[in-house]
């Protein structure tokens, strides 16, 4: 085994602990507007910033480090668990802070996203993390964006410091059933990561409360216009999960956090006293909101599962993201899939499609799937899927068409819809013009009409639809999930059965 | 037809639209468009237009009062764009603004309009890439400059935002292309200088000062790919390879 050499250079440092980082998938920078001020470093943009894009594709927007890798748990799915025999490294509260200036400075990070292994116990940890941060607020003048991930486990005063220092904190779920979490990560369990989740959206609130705002945070101004939102006033009383499969504590908590109207405002917050050195820093708690992340492909949940999982988080705890991270053999475990399993990259993506028909168009998880219906149809989209099995609502047409019913149709977004609303009051739409809004005709023309007809003669039947918008799919779908492998020469005496001594008669 | 034409910067352009405008010929009977013009042809009289500060102000007054603030703003991003029409159809769009007023903008059965927001889409996504993937090379210490490439004059754009995220820093982001610079001294407002060819010389020079953070950028950029998850096509979509020239972990 390697040893924990304190020499280590700072290069070595930054290896070590950003390849430890990278399978978090939470990058954004989003959530906050904040602006500069004179003596201070960075400002927050609230749309978020994309700064490069690594050679995987994704977003590099904060510095995502570890502050360590060693780790006392001993999770089956990670890369640091206790049991791995890889090199440790532990960052110094200065080291973090430079690294965090110095790329700032040259344009190269939006801020930083510090997680950690858990070094001793969860209090311990989070301390030493509180204490980076307080130390880059402070000393160093850092005004920019901090995600800070809390480590399950660690005591409310030290998560109420955490909230305070940072913009964004989040308590990773990993696995949305208590059963796959016991199986994977016995270290762990569900009480310990939906409390303090709870206690987080509760202390927010009153934070937003005391300054004027909404208890909840401002949706995408859409949600205003959609009768059927899961952000809407009139759906928070929706039931929330079955309580299968060990989906334990969401409605227990859930009953008491929300109702009608949104959040209670009751006594899971952080009742900590005022004086507090943190709450001098007069910042808000967490005014980025929190999120989560869950791995795919890891245990044996459904699509189902995990979407009616997040829409509870979305509803009952106000998250303002929930993040899909397709699982990644790295650790050979017989519970888990043995290395080399292809990634379920279009699984990860399917999910991330309807997660966002969830938050910007008006759907809800029981419309998508069902028990009978668990998962995705890995060969078209889900609003394309879901359209196909409510062809009577088909075809739409397009001036006179309501706000949900455009947004509901394949190929049309949100900004679409926005286009078509305005221009529609000064003249007819038609197909050229929706082309040149950005109305994806492809998928869109089997759907609607436009002052009565459609874009060419197409038959209203579910099979020939389909096989239209397979075909038309298929190149995107294996852009994503990678080339198919499992083609090979075909072999005349094992695919035929032919027996390679033929008796001649 | 009678052809305008003018440099194209912003002072001449709006003289250009003001000079057309009253020459009372006609709309439908003039053209605009900008120097150096590709080809000329033998019917058509073509009359240069020069810069006239006075006049861009009483152009600038008269559409942000007879029509809208915002109509100004769009024109304004749309006359950055280095796209040759870009005159010619902030003109006809100029005559939509001042028969129906800010509407005009929503209208978008006119062919004009959707050029006009296409342009201003294409600008406006032009400045927030040079604004999220510019990086700084520190020349010495305290004191950071950047290069950037682009194809429209986006710099004036970029200023107010690195003002507010470094508001106590020194630093300057240098037009290659336009030979301009924003000088950004500490603790007080940016302003625009345009830069002699010595100047800029002078400047290039700054990119060869890779020190240690340079490095460490690299190295981080590189670990925190995930290998099995390589999508080289999707970095080159959401990352352009023209945009990359300055890019330290392209270099």
């Amino acid at each position: 085994m390697y040893e924990i050499r304190t020499e280590l250079t700072l290069d070595e440092k930054l290896e070590i602990l950003s390849d430890a980082a990278k399978y978090d998938v939470a990058c954004t920078s989003s959530g906050v507007a904040r602006q500069g001020k004179q003596g201070y470093l960075g400002n927050s943009c609230p749309s978020g910033v994309c700064h490069t894009f690594a050679a995987d594709g994704r977003c590099i927007s904060l510095l995502k480090i570890l502050m360590s890798n060693q780790c006392e748990y001993d999770c089956k799915y990670c890369k640091s668990r206790k049991s791995n025999d890889i090199p440790r490294a532990t960052f110094t509260p200065d080291e973090i802070c430079t690294l965090t200036i110095e790329f700032y400075k040259r344009n190269y990070i939006e801020g930083l996203f510090l997680s950690s292994g858990v070094i001793k116990n969860p209090d311990y940890t989070m301390e030493k993390m509180c204490e980076t941060v307080r130390l880059l607020r402070t000393r160093y003048r850092f005004n920019g964006y901090i995600h800070l991930k809390v480590i399950p486990g660690a005591s409310e005063e030290l998560l109420y410091s955490a909230g305070l220092l940072a913009d964004r904190i989040s308590i990773n779920m990993e696995l949305p059933t208590q059963d796959s979490l016991t199986a994977l990560a016995p270290n762990k369990n569900m009480k310990t990561i939906l409390n303090p989740m709870n206690k987080i959206t509760n202390t927010i609130a009153r934070h937003r409360v005391s300054q004027g705002e909404n208890a909840r945070f401002d949706r995408a101004v859409i949600n205003k216009h959609l009768n059927n939102s899961i952000f809407g006033p009139s759906n928070n009383n929706i039931p929330i999960s079955d309580n299968h499969n060990g989906q334990i504590g969401i409605r227990e908590i859930n009953n008491t956090t929300t109702s009608n109207e949104g959040i209670i405002l009751n006594d899971h917050s952080f009742a900590l006293p005022a004086e507090r050195s943190d709450s001098l820093l007069k910042r808000n708690f967490a005014p980025a909101g929190q999120s989560t992340q869950m791995i795919i492909g890891a245990g044996n949940e459904t699509d189902f599962e995990l979407i009616k999982t997040s829409q509870s988080l979305y509803r009952c705890f106000d998250l303002r993201r929930v993040f899909y991270s397709g699982y990644i053999p790295i650790n050979d475990d017989p519970v888990l899939p043995s290395v080399g399993t292809p990634v379920p990259l279009l699984r990860e993506h399917r999910l991330y499609q309807a997660d966002w028909l969830l938050r910007y168009y008006g759907f809800h998880a029981e419309e998508l799937l069902s028990e009978t219906r668990p998962n995705f149809d890995s060969r078209i989209d889900p609003k394309c899927e879901w359209a196909l099995r409510n062809l009577g609502d088909f075809p739409v047409e397009i001036n006179k068409a309501s706000y949900d019913a455009l947004l509901r149709v394949p190929g049309i977004g949100p900004v679409s819809v926005k286009k078509i609303m305005s221009a529609r009051r000064y003249s007819k739409i038609t197909f050229p013009m929706l082309k040149k809004m950005g109305v994806v005709l492809k998928r869109a023309q089997y759907f609607i009409t436009c002052n009565g007809q459609m874009l060419y003669r197409i038959p209203m039947n579910e099979q020939f639809i389909l096989d239209q918008l397979t075909d038309m799919e298929r190149p995107a779908n294996l852009k994503i999930s990678g080339p198919d492998n499992s083609f090979r020469q075909m072999n005349l005496f094992d695919d035929f059965n032919l027996s390679s001594t033929t008796s001649v008669s | 037809m009678t052809v305008y034409t003018c440099m194209p910067d912003f002072e001449s352009m709006m003289t250009c639209i003001y000079t057309a405008w009253a020459s009372g010929l006609g709309h439908k009977n003039i053209r605009l468009e900008l120097e150096p013009v590709g080809q000329y042809t033998l019917m058509e009289q073509y009359i240069h237009v020069d810069a006239d500060s006075v006049i861009v102000d009483k152009v600038s007054n008269s559409i942000i009062t007879k029509i809208s603030n915002h109509f100004y703003n769009e024109i304004t991003y749309c006359l950055l764009g280095f796209e040759q029409d870009r005159l010619d159809t902030v003109f006809r769009v100029l005559i939509l603004g001042f028969a129906y007023g800010a509407q005009a903008l929503k209208m978008l059965h006119f062919k004009d309009v959707f050029r006009l927001l296409e342009i201003n889409k294409r600008v406006k996504n032009e400045s927030c890439l040079f604004r999220e993937r510019l990086h700084f090379y520190e020349m010495e210490k305290g004191l950071y400059v950047s290069h950037i490439e682009p194809k429209s004059q986006i710099l004036i754009t970029l200023g107010p935002a690195f003002e507010d995220r470094m508001p106590s820093e020194n630093w300057m982001i240098v037009d290659d292309v336009h030979s301009e610079a924003i000088i950004h001294p500490k603790d007080r407002h940016f302003y625009i200088q345009k830069l002699t060819e010595d100047e800029l010389n002078f400047l290039i020079e700054t990119e060869k000062n890779n020190d240690n953070y340079t490095d460490l950028w690299k190295l981080f950029f590189n670990t925190i790919a995930i290998k099995e998850r390589t999508n080289k096509k999707c970095q080159d979509n959401h990352f352009p390879i023209w945009a990359r020239k300055h890019i330290v972990e392209f270099q």
